[in-house]
């Protein structure tokens, strides 16, 4: 802000202060978590260099959501290639139609009457990082819960009223909503407890619980399959963005060598006229 | 050997004014000996136009401009045409930069009196470059055909619709097609692949002949013409060659780093640059939850959302564009730059910056009711920079200026 000159500093000062309360107030107003009922997403961070994990993804998603949901820009060779699978045993393994070659789209598996048996057609799931992002999928995936008022007997509370049964159920077990007694917070920050040392508890509800033996994985595995799976669906939605990630920093560290020299020869030049 | 290319490229010199517009146009072309940072945007501006220009022409060997392959071409370029992404993503940045550069390019404008006498010109010439900017941007943004181009394809176009009497016809005429569809698209894509870039660079090239004919101005807003050596040349000047391409070529090293960053880093820009809707198909059934404008057009939009009547919004955001073009006829000052202008001056300009920017915010968000009187408040103190400037131009104290940089 090279045109600031004192005497208007004050006013700038103003200025610059009823737009910064305005903001704050601002964005005080606008509450409500990207996850509907979930709250807020859960935070996820991909690692595409975890190669082991990428291929547990789409191991994953290839026998459990293939079925239903295409990824029809992304090709199958491309896939084992950079998923480092040696396409023998990608194919073999992974690909169930023999007659797909590698160069082929993924393009699904899905009789074209399917919009029948959900109400909708399952998407193609090829970009869904990318309209829907990481932190959703990751806790989409894991928030189904029992409701025998719905079609397929659950909901889910990221996206409430969803058309796609929980194909993990096998794996996850029946997870419920339940309430749970909570301790209470006191004013001075501690644990609340009443005049006879008991904790003070108060029941809330809308927590999440997996019915203990209903399902084949722990909490954690579960949890580790579904990162592998997210993790796999950021990749899909854009193969090269490790390279990207890669290349970025060479280019970076050329144009910090360019800026240097430059203005290294720029002050050498200045001086012929800024004595 | 070179006494043949010597005397062949004399022959053609002979013949074509060579030597001569190179010097008096690039070589030898003087400018102020003392300027900032204020002044590199403008250089910083034709080199993104040359990005967009490279990249796209790159672009639309892979791209297919038909209703049910324009999706879908562009997830070609970024998984199989190799280094396609590359291009694409260099596109889609280079747009956004270009607008966040010409922006502190006109900001740099209104500071240091850059459209006063003699420069009217210059200065007309960058607005109507602006204005074909923008229609620009539009009509690049709708190609991909993804929800965001789709959806606010719809949004710009029935604006043409709230014109009185013609506003229907004019809408079916500018669509194609009773809905946006594949016509729209291909006309859009001729639009911006030939049409539009023709006329950007026959603005560029009129706003840099008629800069380089009554000179580039300084931060002091000294007339450096006053004092000439013998040669004619002014005393406070440096030629363009070497002193400021290699000045220009740091602030290239800088925005280097920065669109890198960008680019590699965060191409969606948080979902302002590429915004996450347009990464799904076009799909006329169903209508976004919130259908944003990109970041550069958010001020108007804005100001557009804060006038309750469709037709009254096309006006203020029409009229907030076109008054630009009389920012020259509307300040009175005697002096060009800020540092000698008076107090109403300073606060007048803070002000409008700080509107713009939070016309911009408030256009990329959702709509509440307080939002709503501070778009109606920001709307009314950018106008008032305008309207208001042959007022506090006249009537303020302003300092001397030195009669040499």
């Amino acid at each position: 802000m090279i045109f600031l000159h004192k005497e208007i500093m004050n006013f700038q000062k103003i200025i610059f202060f009823i737009f910064f309360i305005l903001f704050t107030y601002d964005l005080n107003g606008a509450a409500g978590g990207a996850c509907k009922d979930y709250g807020d997403c859960d935070k996820f961070d991909y690692s595409l260099n975890d190669i082991e994990s990428l291929q547990r993804g789409a191991s994953t998603y290839i026998n459990y959501c293939y079925g239903c949901h295409s990824l029809q820009y992304s090709r199958w060779g491309r896939v084992a290639t950079d998923l480092q699978i040696p396409e023998d045993i990608f194919f073999e393994n992974l690909v169930f139609d023999k007659s797909i070659k590698p160069g082929d789209l993924m393009t699904g598996a899905m009789p074209e009457d399917s919009a029948n048996w959900f109400g909708v057609a399952p998407p193609d799931l090829t970009l869904v990082s990318r309209y829907k992002g990481d932190d959703w999928i990751y806790s989409y995936l894991r928030a189904y819960y029992e409701d025998s008022s719905k079609q397929y007997g659950v909901n889910n509370l990221v996206y409430p009223g969803t058309a796609m049964p929980n194909v993990l159920l096998a794996l996850q077990g029946n997870q419920k909503l339940v309430c749970k007694d909570i301790p209470m917070i006191a004013a001075n920050g501690g644990q609340k407890r009443d005049e006879y040392g008991n904790d003070v508890l108060k029941e809330k509800c809308g927590f999440l619980e997996v019915e203990e033996g209903t399902g084949k994985l722990t909490k954690e595995e579960f949890d580790d399959l579904i990162y592998d799976l997210t993790n796999f669906l950021v990749y899909v939605g854009e193969p090269i963005k490790a390279t990207r990630e890669r290349l970025g920093w060479y280019v970076i560290f050329y144009f910090l060598i360019f800026t240097a020299l430059s203005s290294l020869l720029y002050r050498e030049f200045h001086k012929d006229y800024n004595k | 050997m070179s006494e043949i290319a010597g005397r062949l490229f004399s022959w053609v010199n002979d013949r074509l004014p060579i030597v001569n517009t190179f010097e008096r146009h690039l070589s030898k072309h003087p400018v102020p000996s003392k300027v900032n940072f204020w002044y590199l945007f403008g250089a910083l501006a034709a080199v993104t136009l040359i990005i967009q220009i490279v990249t796209g022409i790159w672009l639309i060997m892979p791209y297919s401009n038909t209703e049910e392959q324009a999706f879908s071409s562009i997830e070609y370029i970024m998984r199989d045409v190799d280094y396609g992404w590359v291009i694409r993503y260099m596109h889609t940045t280079g747009a956004s930069l270009f607008f966040a550069v010409v922006y502190l390019h006109m900001f740099r404008g209104l500071l240091y009196g850059s459209y006063q006498k003699p420069k009217e010109l210059v200065w007309i010439f960058g607005c109507t470059i602006y204005v074909a900017m923008m229609a620009e941007g539009f009509l690049g943004y709708v190609l991909p055909y993804g929800q965001m181009s789709y959806w606010g394809a719809q949004v710009i176009i029935s604006l043409f619709g709230a014109i009185p009497y013609v506003g229907e016809s004019l809408e079916l005429w500018v669509r194609g097609d009773y809905y946006i569809s594949g016509i729209t698209v291909s006309r859009f894509f001729a639009l911006h692949v030939v049409a539009l870039p023709l006329v950007l660079i026959a603005l560029v090239f009129l706003h840099l002949v008629a800069l380089h004919e009554v000179g580039a101005g300084n931060p002091e807003g000294v007339d450096i013409e006053k004092y000439l050596d013998d040669d004619g040349i002014p005393l406070d000047s440096v030629p363009f060659f070497p002193y400021k391409v290699l000045n220009a070529l740091v602030a290239i090293g800088v925005f280097g780093i920065v669109f890198s960053v960008i680019m590699f880093f965060f191409p969606e820009g948080g979902g302002y640059f590429i915004e996450m809707a347009n990464f799904e198909k076009a799909n006329p059934l169903v209508t976004p939850d919130h259908i944003a404008p990109v970041w550069y057009y958010a001020p108007f939009y804005t100001m557009l959302r804060a006038v309750p009547d469709p037709l009254g919004g096309l006006i203020v955001m029409a009229a907030a564009v076109a008054i630009f073009f009389i920012v020259p006829w509307l300040d009175n000052s005697k002096v060009a730059s800020i540092r000698y202008k008076g107090i109403y001056s300073k606060v007048a300009i803070t002000l409008f910056g700080v509107s713009f920017l939070t016309l911009g915010y408030l256009g990329t968000v959702g709509v509440t009711e307080i939002r709503k009187t501070m778009s109606v408040v920001c709307t009314i103190i950018y106008f008032a920079y305008f309207l208001l400037m042959p007022i506090y131009t006249k009537f303020e104290t302003t300092k001397v200026v030195p009669e040499r940089l």
